[in-house]
C-alpha cells in the first residue's frame, strides 16, 4: 500500500509563504491498498485536492468507490467534504465511517450543508453515500483491508484507526491529548487545572492508553497528533492534543517501525516544524523506530507494492 | 478611513505557493475610521490573522470595541470566528450586524458553527467577550459612521452589501453578488454610486462565469460594468476563486485595467496584507 498526505494541519487551514513546504491544508490522509479503492482518513481541506486527483481516474467517469474514515467531526476533519469533487458525479460511491453521535451521522454531516452555510445540500450530492456508525473497538473490512479502531482522549470523543493490508499496517492517531492529566469528554473546560485525578478517571485514561498502544502494536507507520510543544501543552491541556514526547512513548511501547508527526499547529512555520523534527530526531535517536514529520505530498510505501 | 485586506479568497481557503502573492485566506477586511474605530467586514479565515494583530493593542487587555458587518453566513464568511483570539478576552465588546429578519435567527446560525459535534468551543456563550448579534437595518450607525446596506441575490440565497460613508468619502463592500443576466440592477448601482472605493466580487473570469452563473458570483466583467455604471473612482477586485493561481488573478487585474482605464477608474486588487487609504 501507499500512504499519502493531502492535509497535515490542525485547527484551521493556513495559507501563506510560511507554510509552503509542509502545507496549510487541514487533515486528510490517503491509504491506497495495492490495486484497490482508496481508503481516506479524515476530510479536512486536503481532501479537495485528493478529490481532483481521483477525478482523473475512474471517479471522473462515475465508476469510483472510496471509503472515508472520520476520526471525529470537528471542522478541521470534515470541512473539505463539500469540496470533494467525486461526490458531484453520479455513479460514484462513497462510504463514510465515523463514531456514533447523539444523532444519526447523516444528520451531522447534513448540518455542514445547511442552506445557511453552504449552497448545495448533502441530499443533492450525485454520488451514492452510505453512513456507517462505529463504536470503540469496532472491527470491519473494506475490500481486503482490515480496519480496527480505538477511543482517543479528545473533547466530544475522537477515534484512532488501524488499517492492515498488503502485509503492512498503518495507524492514524489524531486528535488526542495524552492520557495523564485530564479525561476529555462532553464537558466544556474553561480553565484547566492540573492535580490528582480520582482513581476511576485514572483507570479510564489508563485503559484508553492501553487501547491505543494495542492498536498501534507492531505497526509499520504510526501517524500521531503532535500539535503542541511541551510549553504549549502546559497552558492548553484541555484542547485535546499531544506533544512529540507523548507520541514517542506510545511508539516505543507499541514497537512501531516508523513514527510520523502530524496535525501541526496552524501558526507553526515551516522552519519551526524543521526545528521540531531535528530536535526530536535527537531525542528519538536511541529508539528502534524512525521519525518523520508529515508534509503535503509526502508518500510512504508500506508492505507489498 | 483605512482599509486592510486579511482574506481575499472565495469558498474555501487555498494554501500553497500558487496563492502566495494574493493570499489564500477567506474573506475578511478591516476598516479603521479617521477616529481610530474598528469595523470588521466578514469573518473568513483572514479573521484569525487580524485577531492576532489586534491582541497587541487594546483587545489584548480586554479593552477593545469593534463592529462586525457580516455579508452572509456561508462558511467562507464565518469560519474564522472560532479562531479570533479577542473573543476569548473578557471586557472586549463586539456588535455583529448581519443578514436576516431576526437577530435570534442569525445568532442560532452562528451558534450552529460552535455545535459540540463540530467545535470544541461548544457555544457562543463560551466567549468571554460581549458578542451582541443584530439584524442589519437598511441604514444604521456604527462606530460613529453611517452604514447603508443592500440585500442582494447570491445564488439561491441572499447576502448584504455595505456602504460606509465618512467625511464625504465612501467605501462599498459588495462580495458574493450574483446579478441577473441583464447585469447589475439599478438598486445596486444606486448603492455603489460615486464610491471612492468599490470592493466588488470578482470570483470568475467570463468563461467560468458562463457555466457557473447559478452559483451567484460575479465575473470581473460584472464588477467593471458595475464600477462604470456607478461612477466609482476605484475598483477593488475581491473573492477570487479558490482554484485561481496568482498568475490567473494577475490576468483578472490586467483585464479590469483594460476595461476601466478608458473611464478613468483606478484598479487596486485585494491582496492579503495590503492597505488602502481613502
Amino acid at each position: 500500500m501507499k500512504v499519502r498526505f493531502w492535509g497535515v494541519r490542525g485547527s484551521i487551514p493556513v495559507p501563506g509563504r510560511a507554510t509552503n513546504r509542509y502545507g496549510g491544508n487541514t487533515s486528510c490522509v490517503e491509504v491506497r491498498p495495492r490495486a484497490a479503492d482508496p481508503i481516506i482518513i479524515d476530510a479536512g481541506t486536503g481532501i479537495r485536492h485528493l478529490g481532483k486527483a481521483l477525478m482523473e481516474g475512474s471517479f471522473g467517469d462515475g465508476r469510483g468507490h472510496a471509503s472515508i474514515l472520520i476520526s471525529h467531526t470537528h471542522w478541521d476533519h470534515v470541512q473539505g467534504l463539500p469540496f470533494f469533487s467525486p461526490l458531484y458525479r453520479a455513479g460514484n460511491q462513497v462510504d463514510i465511517f465515523a463514531r456514533q453521535r447523539d444523532m444519526h451521522l447523516e444528520a451531522v454531516f447534513s448540518q455542514q450543508h445547511d442552506a445557511a452555510y453552504f449552497p448545495v445540500p448533502l441530499s443533492a450530492m450525485q454520488a451514492g453515500m452510505n453512513f456507517h456508525e462505529l463504536v470503540e473497538g469496532a472491527r470491519f473490512e473494506i475490500g481486503k483491508a482490515r480496519i480496527t479502531c480505538a477511543r482517543l482522549n479528545h473533547p466530544w470523543v475522537a477515534i484512532a484507526y488501524r488499517v492492515d493490508v498488503d502485509g503492512a499496517a498503518v495507524v492514524y492517531c489524531a486528535d488526542t491529548a495524552p492520557f495523564t492529566d485530564m479525561l476529555l469528554g462532553r464537558d466544556f473546560i474553561e480553565r484547566p487545572s492540573f492535580g490528582t485525578l480520582p482513581p476511576p478517571v485514572q483507570d479510564e485514561l489508563a485503559a484508553m492508553r492501553a487501547g491505543v498502544v494495542a492498536l498501534a502494536r507492531g505497526a509499520d507507520l504510526l501517524i500521531y497528533d503532535t500539535q503542541f510543544t511541551p510549553d504549549e501543552y502546559k497552558v492548553r491541556p484541555h484542547w485535546g492534543h499531544s506533544r512529540p514526547d507523548d507520541a514517542i512513548e506510545i511508539a516505543r511501547e507499541a514497537k512501531v517501525k516508523q513514527l510520523c508527526l502530524f496535525h501541526h499547529a496552524p501558526l507553526r512555520s515551516d522552519d519551526e516544524n524543521d526545528a521540531i523534527l531535528a530536535r526530536y530526531r535527537e531525542v528519538a535517536a536511541p529508539e528502534a523506530f524512525t521519525l518523520v514529520s508529515a508534509y503535503e505530498g509526502l508518500e510512504i510505501p508500506l508492505g507489498d507494492q | 478611513m483605512k482599509i486592510k485586506f486579511w482574506g481575499v479568497r472565495g469558498s474555501i481557503p487555498a494554501p500553497g505557493p500558487e496563492t502566495n502573492r494574493y493570499g489564500g485566506n477567506t474573506s475578511c477586511v478591516s476598516v479603521t475610521t479617521a477616529a481610530g474605530k474598528l469595523i470588521i467586514i466578514d469573518m473568513g479565515t483572514g479573521l484569525m490573522h487580524l485577531g492576532n494583530a489586534l491582541m497587541a493593542g487594546a483587545f489584548g487587555k480586554g479593552a477593545g470595541t469593534a463592529t462586525i458587518l457580516l455579508s452572509h453566513t456561508h462558511w467562507d464568511h464565518i469560519q474564522g470566528l472560532g479562531f479570533f483570539p479577542p473573543v476569548f478576552i473578557g471586557g472586549n465588546q463586539f456588535t455583529v450586524w448581519g443578514p436576516g429578519r431576526s437577530p435570534h435567527v442569525l445568532e442560532e446560525i452562528l451558534e450552529g458553527q460552535m455545535d459540540p459535534n463540530f467545535s470544541p468551543l461548544q457555544s457562543l456563550r463560551n466567549f468571554s467577550a460581549k458578542f451582541d448579534v443584530r439584524a442589519a437595518l437598511p441604514a444604521f450607525e456604527a462606530e460613529g459612521l453611517r452604514i447603508t446596506t443592500r440585500e442582494h441575490a447570491h445564488g439561491n440565497t441572499r447576502a448584504l452589501s455595505f456602504r460606509i460613508d465618512e467625511n464625504g468619502r465612501s467605501f462599498v463592500y459588495a462580495s458574493d453578488v450574483g446579478y441577473p443576466e441583464s447585469g447589475p440592477e439599478p438598486e445596486a448601482i444606486a448603492h455603489y454610486a460615486g464610491a471612492d472605493v468599490l470592493l466588488h466580487d470578482s470570483t470568475y473570469n467570463p468563461q467560468d462565469q458562463a457555466t457557473r452563473r447559478n452559483r451567484g458570483f460575479s465575473s470581473y466583467e460584472d464588477a467593471c460594468t458595475a464600477a462604470i455604471a456607478a461612477g466609482a473612482k476605484r475598483l477593488v477586485p475581491f473573492h477570487y476563486d479558490q482554484d485561481y493561481s496568482d498568475d490567473a488573478v494577475d490576468g483578472i487585474v490586467a483585464a479590469c485595467r483594460a476595461l476601466l482605464d478608458p473611464h478613468g477608474i483606478a484598479v487596486t486588487p485585494a491582496r492579503e496584507g495590503d492597505e488602502l487609504e481613502i
